[in-house]
């Protein structure tokens, strides 16, 4: 798994360093990525002119429940074979429920059909629900809650009925 | 007591705006920025720059309580919220008084008074503002056909806490207004946590105008003439002028009363805009709501008036009075307004952010741009869309349009897609040349031909 990891993280900066993007942040269960093309960046651990800890309680939720964290993370590398990728439709953030608090759209072990709604990808204030555009089983979800997507990011596995 | 040091609380070319404003009033700016814009122009140009959190808004610029406190770690006695943002909410405001810094606005409790359209309605009931024929909170269904009877088809569904067309339903019958009412009411419970309605007249060809106002916050109020609004897609602002050419003389003057009756009941502070309904085959007007705000479109009323409406937002927070009376506010010509969105319309106006690679604005007689991009200068992808705001003025309104279809022709953007081509096609229309338009000519006519 490490070593599958590490071939991501390879891939990761060879297209950071072809794309026209300056920063990357990437968070995936309990490893995080700060990339910048910016000497001067603020990095993770934020810059001499931040004069804020506002970040502290989404970290500081994740990390009281860890378990919880890391269950809903864990079966996210493995992508079953046979499954079927339902993507990202353009680069956004992604959520996994309609608003802030609400249930999950789906859950690990879930059936969906073609018309079920997945998820919301939303960039510069338009949201798009995701259809998982097939029938089966949910078997992974593959990025965190509020997390950057790219275009065409895989972001659920779905195994076929 | 002028303002020494203005925090900057947006973004984007209004904070770049602001940030300009302040310094040509010798006011220091310090501008709150998140990491997704710490390269932009609005930093560079500003005395001082400061980190407020991550890109997304929630954890940076929607944070009140982080932005006072960035403000006051700053030292600034002043803060400009902008627009869109925390523009409006009162709790920013109220922050700001509590640490004393001075807000560039109005008082927290008059925010909250406008906010709420039953009570802003209320508000306009007795300053003698025309309202369009309609009711207080409504019930249920049943009664909502009822009420309907009065208000006479079609009508309208509203969300009283709402916004942005959301909650929002027409109903040109009683079987329309009954299902109609569990919709608009269970979209505006989801939108805005709050499900209550009341009904309208819907006028099917109605303009969009607005009175821009500045009030000494004392009851003194001044106007700067009306805009038209009425370019508009999905309730969404496309193209703005000044003056509402379709508005007869007599009408305009009531209007203006009007908007400045209204702010003067509350002894209205700062920068605000009364928006009304203009029904042009009625010759009648209908309050609507008010901005507490300046607004995205206030240049094209500075294009006619000579004013600089941000640096007077900044003089009256600082306690001084405004810098002219209305008798030396004259309003001339014709100004236009162009709102440039990183979008591809024919995809559905499907935003898109990226790197312009190549920026070229056009410039000439009468033309204006208020932006903050740049050659090489990154569009996230956690805020609105807008670039840009291409302004012309012209002596009439066939010399602003002229202008402006040269200035669309000579505009060059390489890197992201933008309505700029549709700009091009709008101007260009024998209905807009002709000034025959109205709130939903833009999604009927332009906007009609598949692309939508």
């Amino acid at each position: 798994m490490a070593k599958d990891n590490f071939t991501d993280l390879e891939q990761l900066l060879a297209e950071f360093e072809a794309s026209d993007l300056t920063e990357l942040h990437v968070r995936h269960g309990d490893l995080e990525i700060f990339l910048s093309k910016d000497a001067d960046a603020a990095g993770l651990g934020g810059g001499p002119v931040q004069v804020s800890t506002a970040k502290a309680p989404v970290k500081a939720g994740k990390a009281a429940n860890p378990s919880a964290a890391t269950a809903s993370a864990a079966p996210a590398v493995e992508i079953p074979e046979g499954a079927v990728i339902v993507r990202a439709p353009y680069l956004g953030t992604f959520y996994r429920s309609p608003k802030p608090g609400a249930p999950s759209y789906v859950e690990i072990g879930q059936d969906v059909s073609d018309e079920t709604e997945m998820c919301l990808v939303e960039v510069m204030k338009l949201f798009t629900a995701v259809r998982a555009g097939c029938s089966g089983k949910v078997a992974a979800i593959l990025v965190d809650d509020g997390a950057m997507v790219s275009a065409d990011q895989p972001l659920f596995a779905v195994m076929p009925a | 007591m002028a303002l020494k040091r203005v925090f900057v609380a947006n973004r984007g070319e209004i904070g770049l705006r602001i940030v300009r404003a302040a310094h040509a009033q010798n006011i220091e700016a310090v501008i709150g920025v998140s990491d997704a814009d710490k390269a932009g122009l609005g930093a560079r140009e500003a005395d001082r720059a400061v980190v407020l959190g991550p890109g997304p808004a929630a954890k940076s610029y929607l944070d009140a309580k982080l932005v006072v406190q960035a403000a006051l770690a700053t030292g600034c006695d002043g803060l400009h919220p902008g627009y869109g943002f925390l523009s409006e909410r009162a709790k920013l405001a109220r922050l700001c008084a509590q640490h004393g810094i001075a807000f560039v606005g109005p008082e927290a409790d008059v925010i909250d008074g406008l906010g709420d359209k039953l009570r802003a309605r209320e508000m306009a009931r007795k300053a003698g503002v025309p309202l369009v024929p309609g009711t207080d909170e409504i019930a249920s269904a049943a009664d909502a056909v009822k009420a309907a009877e009065h208000v006479g088809y079609p009508v309208l569904l509203k969300a009283s806490a709402g916004g942005g067309g959301r909650g929002m339903v027409i109903a040109r019958n009683p079987a329309e207004v009954e299902a109609g009412f569990a919709k608009a009411s269970a979209e505006a419970l989801a939108a805005f946590g709050d499900g209550t309605l009341f009904m309208e007249r819907f006028v099917p060809e109605a303009r969009h105008v607005e009175v821009q106002l500045m009030g000494d916050g004392q009851g003194g109020v001044l106007h700067f003439g009306e805009r038209d609004c009425s370019v508009q897609r999905r309730y969404q602002k496309l193209v703005e002028e000044a003056p509402c050419a379709a508005m007869p003389d007599h009408l305009r003057k009531q209007l203006h009363k009007a908007a400045c009756d209204l702010a003067a009941s509350v002894k209205y502070r700062n920068a605000g805009t009364a928006e009304f309904l203009f029904d042009v085959a009625r010759e009648e007007f209908y309050f609507i709501e008010v901005n507490a705000r300046i607004q995205v479109e206030h240049p094209v009323s500075e294009m006619i008036s000579g004013a600089d409406l941000v640096q007077e937002q900044l003089r009256i927070a600082g306690g001084a009075a405004p810098s002219l009376t209305q008798d030396q506010i004259d309003l001339t010509g014709h100004a236009i307004e162009c709102r440039i969105n990183a979008e591809d319309w024919q995809r559905d106006f499907m935003p898109v952010p990226g790197t312009v690679t190549r920026w070229r604005p056009p410039s000439g007689e009468g033309v204006r741009l208020d932006s903050h991009i740049y050659e090489g200068a990154t569009i996230p992808p956690y805020y609105d869309s807008m670039v840009g705001k291409l302004i012309v003025h012209g002596k009439d309104r066939t010399q602003a349009v002229e202008r402006l279809q040269n200035a669309i022709a000579d505009f060059e953007v390489e890197g992201v897609p933008t309505t700029l081509p549709l700009h091009a096609k709008i101007v260009a229309h024998p209905d807009f040349i002709a000034n025959r338009i109205h709130t939903r000519w833009l999604e009927q006519t332009v906007l009609s031909d598949g692309t939508e």
